[in-house]
């Protein structure tokens, strides 16, 4: 692509450098987040970016360059390991896989490296500014008591030692060298009463000369050389030498801006020029005289006219800036990168506005990203000015802040003697080190424990510590699927019902609740789009909507039709509703303006107290009866899909909506291949889609189901029932090797995963055989979804456990209504596992709602795994990105996730801002990942290794995920109970650690009473 | 007729002294360090808010059924000597009752709401026992009989509302802003303190009713001559602008917006953004006696009313949108007032404050609501030009959009002709001070000043 911006460049001769610059711009850009519009939320790796790395380099990599934590920290580890769910054997596997032969190296006369990092897990070690350890050991009891939560052994250890050897020193006096270290000490407790001293006495002795003995220690061991800091980023000189950051200038002006450039019809007065490209409109914009009297920005204006006469283009503009700041070719990318990390939520979307441009009202220009950071350079060149004016008194050139910046900034203190033994301190206390012991060590031994002490940094430590987490859980995981893949498992014999639910781990419990109610019922997994991705829009809507993953570019259309019966009322009632929205969005938007808002707050404002005081007070009430007043304007019921096309090529034209019935075919063979669903058809076969609707929430699209991109899985799963009830389509399928009877009906219908309620589509299209059993399978269903809202209720503070199923019920209702909940469910959070086999291999298995079931037939597939390669192409990026984003934003809510819902402020339409401008948030809020156990997610395919390491070796992007452990994989051999765990590129077989599992009657007994998270048990009725 | 008194008296006590226990239940149980739990702190909030309603609702019954006007509750002299007394008086009249049960209603609705809302918060304690103190100045405010009375309700309202700006702390922004607010919070109480102090010293007394000669709320006239009304009268509008947010005070209300979403709605959208508006109803006599201060208002109502309605229209944020919305009408609300038209804005109040706390408590739905109503128009929103947009010449509409994007400029000119001369001072005053206390010092006399407050992080990520 060849654009104006480029032949400008060339025109003045540095295409070249130009070049370069537009692909170190695309590398940095690669660092953006990838989330677009937040009214199409697709979830997906946070550090997409950093694949290319294993899981623990990638996230320490992503850590440093986003300033987040990759880990949990080291004090929430420890409440996880005193809680019991990090168990002392976890550590102990873990560090000993992770050490190998150097576990048994002896660190001095103190026991191995891996008694050593053991320890220093087991033992909180704290550490803070030297000042800071001074106060502390001089101003509490760190020298006079033992920590509380120290083990006996060690505590009575360290004072009997230090007893005998003060006792034996005094007596026999050979110890000269550290005699003159006790002397003040025995003075000071009266060496004279030494055998009526108290144990209390004892115990402050022994801490003392152990303090001063881990003092003495390291004092003489060779300094930690310290380091000065190192920035590219003028920004950050200025910084850290004056305390005032340049970029608070720069993204205020910024944020109100790109908002203003990416508004999707917020503001009913647009940024002028905004066609022209973000560049010259803020040129247009920020050049005109008069203009804002900032003091940093009075040489806007000036400098924009310059450029403007030159007619320097954005890619200059960058170079002409990067030059101005002194930075050299080589640190380019990290500049860059940084540069537009700093507001990153903006730049991101920026970047999709212009990559997804298909998908929104107002899409960016190609090229938007680098004229946003050409306007960022320009104004961060004034900002740097500026601050370094005032605060540093600088009048120069911008390239000399770093020097300059550099005199000013006090050297950081290297790790002084006191953090060095203070740590040295605490961990001789957790082992029982006294000082004599330590004594004896000559001074290449304290070199060597301190080189060791200081080798298993925290953040090496917190990365152990979330092996031994994810450990304990893939323990009780394997175990549970080991146990009961011991039993035999076969399909349920001539099945009453059949439910295709979505893989969506929020079915899990609705499938178990299903088979418990009705053990005559089989159910089956499949993405929730069923294999038809297709652009849809319903008789009420107004666009077309993609509904299929987010990989896919869907080639068909699909439109909900009035039955040609009640057309005239879906006319007459599209006039209303046309006219009821013109009217409140006239009023809406009149309300906030100054005649209109006038007369709506003077003339009719005290009547909105009632909707503000019901809506706030009885949120279900309220809404069933709006429910029923709006009822009068909803299409009629009778609507019908448009999906027979009659003329190619498919498009959203009159006659070009629809598939083939030869398209129609492959959609219905593939859905029933990929389930195993080719023999043993029940009458009844339910196709069920899922998605949510909650009241109040910007983000209440990332409930709905990410198979169909972030939107609501219904029509998909009516349209494919259609498909597989045509008789034409059963034919094709027949011919092609798959007999479905005669008297098998499928039924579309609709679960929402928030409110618990189940719709049925096309019922008037049931044969009349088949009313009976329709009747008690929908009774049947209904009873699963209370129940399936009881075992949600659980998880949520506010319902008592007390509740009924029908309570329950009524319960989820009201949260999805309520404007003021901010939990209306808990969407993908505690997900955990995703187990690619046959049901009967997991059926009976309580999973917590913690994983995600797809369904497939290894006996069916070919040699090659051919239906397992396109199972896995889809859900290793689906699910492993819900996932991961789960993770990201729950291990640090604030930097990978958008912190707290409640001061969340949607700008632009586009996404949420923090209260009154904020980069724009992205990932998850913490309402939405509060009860989330961060684990990697642990998929167990019913599959060979041998067949597994074959479809890694032909699929690079699931093959890179797995083996860098992005996920973890295990497998499940179809025919035994045996399990082989991926351990980088290879498999090893799992020995399971327990020999039975806890059952429970029911579900319902399992969990009664219960809020945390569950062991999973075996549900034998 | 003694009983009725008694009656009223008890009612009116309950009215004040619900929030006021409320108050003191929450904030002492913080100060203890053992804060209630999220259900005790609830059925408190529910309960003291419901009495303080029910007590109000009394007795605006009472005296409509009796046709009393005007309820004075005394709570006795704290100062009297000849020529000069300071009372604390809390007064039921035709302005009062109304403001009071809004509050109610509203303060009600919302502590309802955030039962939800903040539910296993961090802050959860903090932000009721500032909603406390909150609703408190607002009772106080509303039925003040005196100035003084006024000014602390006046002052609660102010704390609180910059505590809950500043709510979220450990971020930068909400800090600033928090602070921002406060400072003009003080100047606007600053304003009202002289006034204050120029009443007492006029009239000896701070108590409103004797402003009036005859008659009560909206009747009277005051007994001040017109040049001490314009004098009173402009340092009690300045107090107003501050708090209602007027030009060119304006910058702080969109930055207001960083609490939790129901604290943004009820307090700088509907009660306490209103509260300039009510000091001008409550001193209506003097705007009587002085035309030239009602021109003054209305001018600065209209001007402001304008320039909201333009930095409304090009906001992008909902919050930003709607904080300029509920400027607008404070603005017209404030211009009505210079009009003289008490009842029309009393009215207007009341029905503003209810449908914009609505509108903000609904403002996370405006994805949604923007997408159904796409679906029921059946094609994308279309754009509603006003005659203005037509109208206004490329050239000069550009000008304009760059000005209402900007927020007018206000905040950085207050930044510049007050802020910075302020500081200034200030500073130099600092210096002067250093030097002295070196003098007696004999050297440095600050190490504090030396200490680098930055700290290793504990955490390395290296």
């Amino acid at each position: 692509m060849v654009s104006a911006l480029d032949v400008c460049a060339r025109q003045l001769g540095s295409a070249a450098a130009s070049s370069r610059l537009e692909q170190v711009i695309a590398q940095a850009s690669q660092l953006l987040p990838a989330q677009g519009p937040i009214t199409v939320f697709i979830h997906h790796n946070t550090l997409h970016a950093f694949e290319e790395l294993t899981f623990d380099e990638g996230v320490q990599a992503g850590a440093r360059t986003f300033g987040c934590q990759p880990y949990l920290t080291e004090d929430r580890y420890r409440q996880e390991l005193a809680r019991g769910r990090i168990r002392l054997e976890d550590l102990a596997e873990i560090l000993v896989d992770d050490l190998r032969e150097r576990a048994d190296a002896l660190i001095g006369p103190l026991g191995t490296r891996y008694h050593l990092r053991l320890a220093m897990l087991q033992h909180p070690l704290r550490s803070g500014p030297s000042e800071e350890l001074r106060w502390f050991i001089a101003e509490t009891d760190a020298l006079t008591r033992l920590p509380k939560k120290l083990p006996t052994e060690s505590r009575e250890r360290l004072v009997r030692e230090t007893r005998l050897w003060v006792l034996d020193n005094l007596r026999n006096g050979h110890d000269h060298a550290h005699r003159e270290m006790l002397t003040d000490l025995l003075a000071r407790y009266g060496a004279a009463s030494m055998e009526s001293w108290s144990e209390a006495t004892w115990e402050s002795l022994a801490l003392q000369t152990l303090w001063r003995t881990c003092r003495e220690g390291v004092h003489c061991l060779a300094a930690v050389p310290a380091k000065s800091p190192e920035f590219v980023r003028p920004r950050d000189w200025l910084l850290e030498a004056t305390g005032e950051d340049s970029d608070r200038l720069v993204n205020e002006l910024l944020i109100r801006f790109s908002a203003a450039f990416l508004d999707q019809g917020m503001a009913p007065w647009t940024l002028p020029h905004r066609a022209e490209g973000f560049f010259r409109a803020f040129i247009a914009l920020y050049r005109q005289s008069a203009g804002p009297p900032d003091r940093w920005l009075s040489g806007l204006a000036a400098e924009l006219d310059r450029l403007e006469a030159a007619s320097i283009g954005p890619l200059e503009s960058i170079l002409e800036s990067l030059d101005m700041l002194g930075v050299e070719e080589a640190d380019w990318n990290e500049f860059l990168s940084e540069t537009l990390l700093s507001l990153r939520g903006w730049a991101g979307m920026i970047q999709q506005m212009e990559l997804r441009a298909d998908r929104v009202r107002f899409p960016a220009q190609p090229g938007s990203v680098i004229e946003f950071l050409a306007v960022r350079l320009i104004l961060e060149r004034l900002a740097l000015k500026h601050v370094a004016q005032t605060a540093l008194r600088l009048s120069g050139s911008l390239g000399e802040i770093p020097e300059v910046a550099r005199r000013r900034i006090v050297q950081p203190p290297a790790v002084s003697v006191d953090q060095r033994a203070f740590l040295l301190f605490q961990l001789a206390q957790g082992r029982g080190w006294s000082a004599p012991g330590l004594l004896q060590m000559p001074r290449e031994v304290w070199s060597l424990l301190m080189r060791e002490i200081e080798a298993f940094s925290s953040i090496e430590r917190r990365r152990v510590f979330h092996r031994a987490y994810e450990r304990k859980f893939r323990v009780q995981t394997l175990d549970a699927l080991a146990i009961h893949g011991r039993k035999r498992s076969a399909r349920v014999e001539s099945p009453k019902f059949q439910a295709i639910f979505c893989i969506d781990e929020r079915e899990e419990s609705m499938r178990r609740h299903l088979e418990e109610i009705a053990p005559e019922t089989e159910t089956f997994g499949a993405a929730g789009f069923f294999s038809v991705a297709m652009y849809y829009r319903g008789a009420a809507d107004a666009h077309f909507v993609p509904l299929c993953p987010i990989v896919i570019r869907p080639q068909h259309w699909v439109v909900e039709d009035v039955a040609f019966t009640a057309a005239g009322v879906h006319q007459r009632r599209a006039k209303t509703r046309e006219m009821i929205g013109r009217a409140s969005h006239r009023a809406h938007v009149g309300s906030r303006g100054f005649l209109g808002g006038a007369l709506i707050t003077a003339g009719l404002g005290v009547l909105a107290s009632i909707p503000l005081v019901a809506r706030v007070l009885f949120p279900r009430l309220t809404a069933m009866i709006r429910g029923k007043a709006t009822g009068f304007v909803q299409p009629p019921s009778g609507t019908r899909l448009q999906l027979e096309r009659t003329s190619s090529p498919p498009s959203c034209e009159e006659n070009h909506i629809g598939f083939t019935v030869e398209e129609m075919t492959n959609v219905a063979e593939r859905l029933l291949r990929d389930i195993g669903l080719t023999s043993g058809f029940a009458r009844l076969v339910a196709i069920i889609g899922h998605g949510s609707n909650s009241a109040n929430n910007p983000h209440e699209s990332a409930h709905d189901c990410g198979a169909c991109g972030g939107a609501r899985g219904g029509p998909n799963a009516r349209a494919v029932a259609e498909m597989l009830n045509d008789p034409r389509v059963r034919n094709h399928i027949n011919s092609r090797g798959l007999q479905i009877p005669n008297d098998t009906v499928f039924v579309g219908a609709y679960h929402n995963t928030c409110n618990e309620a189940l719709t049925f589509f096309d019922l008037d299209r049931l044969p009349p055989s088949h009313d009976a059993e329709f009747t008690t399978f929908q009774n049947v269903l209904e009873q699963a979804c209370a129940q399936n809202a009881h075992e949600r209720c659980r998880r949520f503070l506010s319902a008592p456990l007390n509740l009924s199923f029908a309570a329950a019920r009524r319960h989820v209702e009201a949260r999805a209504e309520d404007l003021a909940q901010v939990r209306p469910e808990w969407g993908h959070a505690t997900n955990a596992i995703c187990i690619v086999g046959r049901r009967e291999r997991t059926r009976g298995l309580y999973f917590d709602r913690r994983a995600f079931l797809v369904s497939y037939d290894p006996l069916q597939d070919d040699a090659e795994s051919a239906i397992l390669t396109r199972i896995l192409q889809a859900v290793v990026p689906v699910c492993g990105g819900i996932n991961l984003e789960y993770y990201f934003s729950y291990i640090d809510s604030p930097g990978w996730g958008c912190g707290t819902k409640l001061p969340h402020n949607i700008t632009s339409l586009l996404g949420v801002m923090d209260g009154a401008a904020s980069d724009l948030r992205t990932g998850l809020p913490w309402q939405m990942v509060e009860i989330h156990e961060p684990v990697r997610l642990l998929f167990v395919l019913e599959s060979t290794p041998a067949a597994v390491l074959k479809i890694f070796d032909r699929n690079p992007a699931i093959k890179r995920m797995c083996v860098h452990g992005w996920v973890q994989v295990a497998t499940l051999c179809p025919n035994s109970a045996e399990i082989h765990v991926l351990c980088g590129d290879h498999f090893e077989p799992y020995r399971a650690e327990a020999n039975e599992l806890r059952q429970a009657a029911s579900s319902a007994d399992w969990y009664r009473g219960q809020r945390d998270h569950l062991e999973f048990a075996e549900i034998v009725s | 007729m003694f009983d009725h008194e008694l009656i009223l008296r008890v009612l009116g006590l309950t009215v004040v002294g619900a929030p006021a226990a409320l108050f003191g239940v929450l904030g002492l149980s913080s100060l203890r360090g053992k804060p209630l739990n999220e259900r005790a702190i609830v059925t408190c909030v529910q309960s003291a808010i419901f009495a303080g309603l029910l007590a109000s609702i009394a007795i605006l019954a009472m005296m409509l059924s009796l046709g009393t006007r005007h309820v004075p509750i005394p709570l006795g002299h704290w100062v009297s000597i000849p020529h000069y007394h300071f009372v604390f008086k809390f007064e039921f009249d035709r302005l009062s009752v109304p403001f009071v049960i809004l509050t109610f209603l509203l303060c009600g609705t919302i502590g309802a709401f955030c039962n939800r809302y903040m539910h296993r918060e961090r802050g959860f304690n903090r932000f009721f026992v500032f909603y406390s103190l909150f609703v408190l100045g607002m009772i106080v405010t509303s039925l003040a009989g005196t100035i003084e009375t006024l000014f602390t309700g006046w002052e609660l309202v102010g704390l609180s509302s910059a505590l809950l700006v500043a709510f979220y702390h450990e971020r930068r922004s909400p800090v600033q802003n928090g602070l921002r607010v406060w400072s003009v919070y003080r100047l606007s109480d600053a304003a009202l303190l002289l006034a204050s102090i120029v009443l007492h010293h006029l009239t000896g007394e701070g108590d409103f009713d004797k402003l009036v000669s005859v008659g009560t709320w909206p009747e009277g006239a005051a007994l001040l001559t017109e040049s001490q009304c314009l004098l009173v009268g402009l340092l009690l509008l300045l107090a107003a602008m501050g708090k209602s947010a007027m030009v060119p005070f304006s910058g702080w209300l969109p930055r207001a917006m960083e609490g939790p979403t129901p604290s943004s709605a009820v307090f700088y959208g509907a009660l306490s953004v209103h509260l300039g508006a009510f000091l001008l109803l409550r001193v209506s006599p003097i705007l009587d006696a002085s035309p030239v201060l009602c021109v003054a208002i209305v001018v600065l109502g209209l001007v402001t009313a304008a320039f909201a309605t333009m930095a409304g229209r090009v906001q992008t944020d909902i919050k930003g949108v709607l904080s300029f919305a509920s400027l607008t009408q404070v603005a017209i609300i404030t211009a009505e007032i210079g009009c003289g038209l008490r009842y029309l804005a009393l009215i207007h109040i009341l029905g503003h404050a209810c449908l914009r706390t609505l509108q903000f408590l609904r403002a996370p739905s405006l994805l949604r609501d923007y997408h159904m109503l796409e679906n029921a128009i059946g094609d994308r929103l279309p754009d509603l030009k006003t005659p203005f947009d037509r109208r206004s010449p490329a050239r000069w509409g550009d000008w304009l959009y760059r000005l209402s994007l900007e927020r007018g400029y206000f905040d950085s000119l207050l930044s510049d002709f007050v802020v910075r001369p302020f500081v200034a001072l200030f500073e130099w005053c600092d210096g002067i001070e250093r030097r002295w206390t070196e003098l007696v010092a004999g050297g440095s006399s600050r190490p504090a000043d030396q200490t680098d407050p930055s700290q290793t992080p504990l955490e390395d990520l290296q």
